[in-house]
């Protein structure tokens, strides 16, 4: 783990794949400024698993948005491959939300009109146009079904979220994240709405992904959940401790 | 585009009751312009059709007194590069005294009277084809005519031949053509066949009294003449004004009745020879107080009218320079030379009017489309903020957000337009039907499907009503009452004609679709669906993915 509190943006940092530095981020709640994140810094090497850690209101999931391009921060930078994510121009931006990012919410964020198998190919249908997806669909598809068969929902395919329970709909979320085969996974709190047994297989199954090389951000409020990590970056109040 | 947003506009339309909901809206929204329009429409082309086939593309009048040489005139017009033929006429009001009742104490009506030449006038006008009692035209017809009325099963094809002449041929007396309605015997029935009120009244077995009253120079009513007519058979036009007042007899009887025949002019100033009579110093010629042009194919009644009146205008220049004629016809500026259009100008103006009045009141309805699938998607915006910031975080761009959205309201509009005309065009091609079962009693087993409908709905209710359901109770009890509300008010429904003939000047309602306004106002409401959904569409656009992620 490498934390740059106050330093210089670590662009050139060699082996760093995603990195946030010195990282600014206020929400105007009506009148009132609420700054969330103060000069955070994080980097993320490649095949990394990272858990942030911090309390609820800590600026974690913020971070995490920040690191996913979901949100643009008010001073600092992020980083992606060297690249300055925050000058990128808002196609670009989205490119890289499809195309190198895998997000996991807590509450599964699956929508609720199209059935699981749906679900899953959302990332492809988005990211490619329709003549690729004419040429390419049968391939889409297998991809799809095989992630969904290795989570264990291959008698799911046509169900739709709300007749699934809370680990089946977490799965899909966690194959939805993974077909596009991106880069890097950005969990956040995905076991927290989940019994411990379900969670435990959630984390079993990243650490699965993790192990096959994938990178991993994962936020949580659990030092146990934490501790599959291979590191874990302390979120106190907006700032890496 | 991509192809997420076909997949959740598709899921959002189908799995949904609010956009099938926004869709009947603007499907009724469209029926209900396309219907309307397409009836004005339908009458207004009748009214069109009906005024070439009655009169001819180019009316020349000259009223009362008619005009003198109509015969050279009518030889002049036949010259004319745009007229295919042309035909005299004298247009008169006058007394009928029918056959009927028995006994001396006959009744007697108002009628219009045009004396015609059949032969010509059949060429200008369609005379021919608004004959009603003629043999059939094919062995189908034959067989409908047998199962219609009884009177068209013998055979007609002497009296369609007398017709024709306007006359009886067998006794070669003048005969009269009687409009459908002019009798009190022919009862439409609501398939539009007709039935005899009273066989034995049955017109073409019967003769008329027709009496018509002369008019002087001097504007003064003269000696009325009468004179018997056999009725040789009866014409049908479709225009109801027509069919209840117009007569046909021979101009020449007309003419004669109407002392606008060729008479000799005498001078009243000499001394009468020994029989009285004053001594004869020329001849009056006869006249027609209308001459029905009709334009050759390609040639329009505008054109026509204008070669019609510079014939006119030299006709009259050469009668006025010839001292040899007496009787010098009337000056073109007092002559009315008009084409059909013109003539029925002042019906044809009004519905014209209307139907553009309908259109722009009806286009209010475009807006309540708009307004309304902007309310509809402006809750389906905030109800889907989440899904927004879903989509905004695996990739989907704002304009894919935007489009979502914008394509939902395109599908509405084109879905909504789409069972709009589907729904016009049945009720359009059926409108007729409708208004006939509007017109009987409502047959005993709709209304009692209805009361085992509502019974139904009040068991439901009762169920709801033991489960504690509070929306169920309310829904199912308005149910109950609507489906009793209807079942009542078809037990006492009696039937009750909406379009009565005598007042909507057609026999029966124009059943034609107006493809034209039909897709003009589908684009509109397309148009107008669009528009609605594109200020919460763009809204949807607008929402930041994180706040959307954390909407509750």
């Amino acid at each position: 783990m490498t934390m740059h509190p106050h330093s210089t943006p670590p662009h050139a940092a060699e082996g760093v794949l995603l990195s946030a530095c010195d990282v600014v981020r206020t929400y105007r709640m009506g009148r009132v400024e609420v700054p969330v994140l103060k000069n955070a810094s994080i980097d993320v090497k490649p095949g990394e698993w990272v858990a942030i850690l911090g309390s609820s209101g800590s600026g974690k999931s913020t971070l995490l948005h920040l690191l996913g391009g979901l949100d643009r921060a008010d001073s600092g930078t992020v980083t992606f491959r060297g690249e300055h994510v925050g000058g990128y121009s808002q196609s670009r931006l989205d490119r890289y939300r499809n195309e190198h990012i895998g997000f996991v919410f807590q509450f599964y964020h699956l929508l609720p009109e199209l059935n699981v198998l749906e679900n899953t190919l959302l990332p492809a249908t988005i990211g490619i146009g329709r003549f690729e997806w004419m040429r390419r669909q049968g391939e889409i598809r297998d991809r799809a079904r095989m992630l969904l068969e290795r989570f264990g929902l291959s008698h799911r395919f046509r169900h739709r979220p709300a007749e699934l329970s809370g680990g089946e709909r977490q799965r899909v979320a966690i194959a939805r994240a993974l077909m596009h085969n991106p880069d890097v996974l950005l969990a956040d709190e995905p076991t927290g709405n989940l019994d411990a047994k379900t969670g435990d297989t959630i984390l079993d199954m990243i650490a699965e992904q993790h192990r096959a090389g994938l990178t991993v951000v994962m936020v949580t409020h659990d030092q146990w959940i934490a501790a599959r990590a291979d590191r874990t970056v302390h979120l106190v109040d907006g700032r890496v401790a | 585009m991509a192809v997420y947003t076909q997949l959740l506009v598709r899921r959002y339309l189908s799995t949904r009751i609010i956009p099938l909901i926004a869709v009947a809206a603007v499907g009724l929204c469209v029926a209900l312009v396309v219907i309307v329009v397409s009836v004005m429409s339908g009458f207004l082309d009748n009214l069109r059709a009906s005024g070439r086939t009655l009169m001819g593309d180019v009316v020349i009048s000259y009223p009362v007194q008619g005009i003198p040489y109509y015969k050279e005139f009518i030889a002049d017009v036949l010259k004319l590069p745009g007229a295919a033929a042309a035909t005299p006429l004298v247009d008169t009001y006058g007394l009928l005294r029918m056959p009927y009742p028995g006994g001396p104490n006959k009744d007697v009506v108002t009628a219009q009277v045009w004396a015609i030449e059949p032969e010509t006038f059949s060429q200008v006008t369609e005379l021919d084809r608004t004959i009603w009692w003629k043999p059939a035209a094919s062995p189908q017809e034959a067989l409908a005519m047998a199962e219609d009325d009884p009177r068209r099963q013998q055979d007609l094809s002497g009296l369609y031949e007398d017709a024709k002449v306007l006359r009886e041929r067998a006794t070669d007396r003048p005969g009269a053509l009687l409009g459908m309605h002019v009798s009190i015997v022919n009862q439409r029935q609501r398939d539009g066949s007709y039935r005899p009120r009273n066989s034995m009244w049955w017109m073409p077995n019967h003769e008329i009294t027709v009496t018509l009253v002369p008019i002087s120079e001097k504007g003064t009513v003269s000696q009325s003449n009468s004179r018997v007519f056999k009725v040789v058979n009866e014409v049908m036009s479709g225009v109801f004004q027509v069919d209840k007042n117009r007569v046909f007899i021979p101009l020449k009887e007309g003419q004669e009745l109407l002392r606008l025949d060729e008479a000799p002019i005498v001078d009243t100033t000499a001394v009468p020879d020994a029989s009285g009579n004053y001594p004869v110093i020329g001849t009056s010629p006869a006249r027609a107080t209308q001459i029905l042009v009709r334009a050759k194919e390609g040639v329009t009644p505008d054109e026509l009218r204008v070669q019609v009146a510079e014939a006119y205008e030299q006709f009259y220049l050469q009668k006025s320079a010839d001292e040899s004629v007496r009787t010098r016809p009337p000056a073109a500026e007092y002559v009315s030379i008009m084409t059909w259009e013109q003539r029925l100008r002042d019906l044809i103006a009004p519905v014209e009017k209307e139907r553009q009045m309908m259109r722009i009141l009806f286009s209010i309805t475009y807006l309540v489309c708009a307004g309304l699938i902007l309310a509809i998607f402006w809750s389906i915006v905030s109800e889907k903020t989440r899904d927004i910031g879903i989509l905004r975080a695996i990739g989907a761009s704002r304009m894919g957000v935007l489009w979502i959205f914008l394509r939902y309201g395109l599908t509405i509009g084109m879905v909504g337009s789409g069972v709009g005309i589907a729904l016009a065009w049945l009720v359009i091609r059926n409108i007729n039907a409708i208004h006939m079962a509007l017109g009987n009693d409502a047959p005993p087993w709709l209304y009692v499907t209805f009361f085992l409908l509502a019974a139904g709905s009040a068991a439901l209710t009762v169920r709801a009503l033991t489960r504690s359901r509070i929306l169920s109770v309310l829904l199912w009890t308005v149910a109950t009452l609507a489906l009793v509300g209807i079942g009542t008010g078809l037990v006492l429904h009696r039937g009750f004609l909406i379009w009565d003939p005598a007042v909507y000047y057609f026999a029966t309602i124009p059943s034609e679709m107006d493809w034209g306004n039909a897709w003009i106002t589908a684009v509109g409401a397309i148009v107008f669906s669009v528009l609605g959904a594109a200020v919460p569409a763009a809204r949807a656009a607008d929402i930041d993915p994180v706040r959307a992620l954390r909407y509750e």
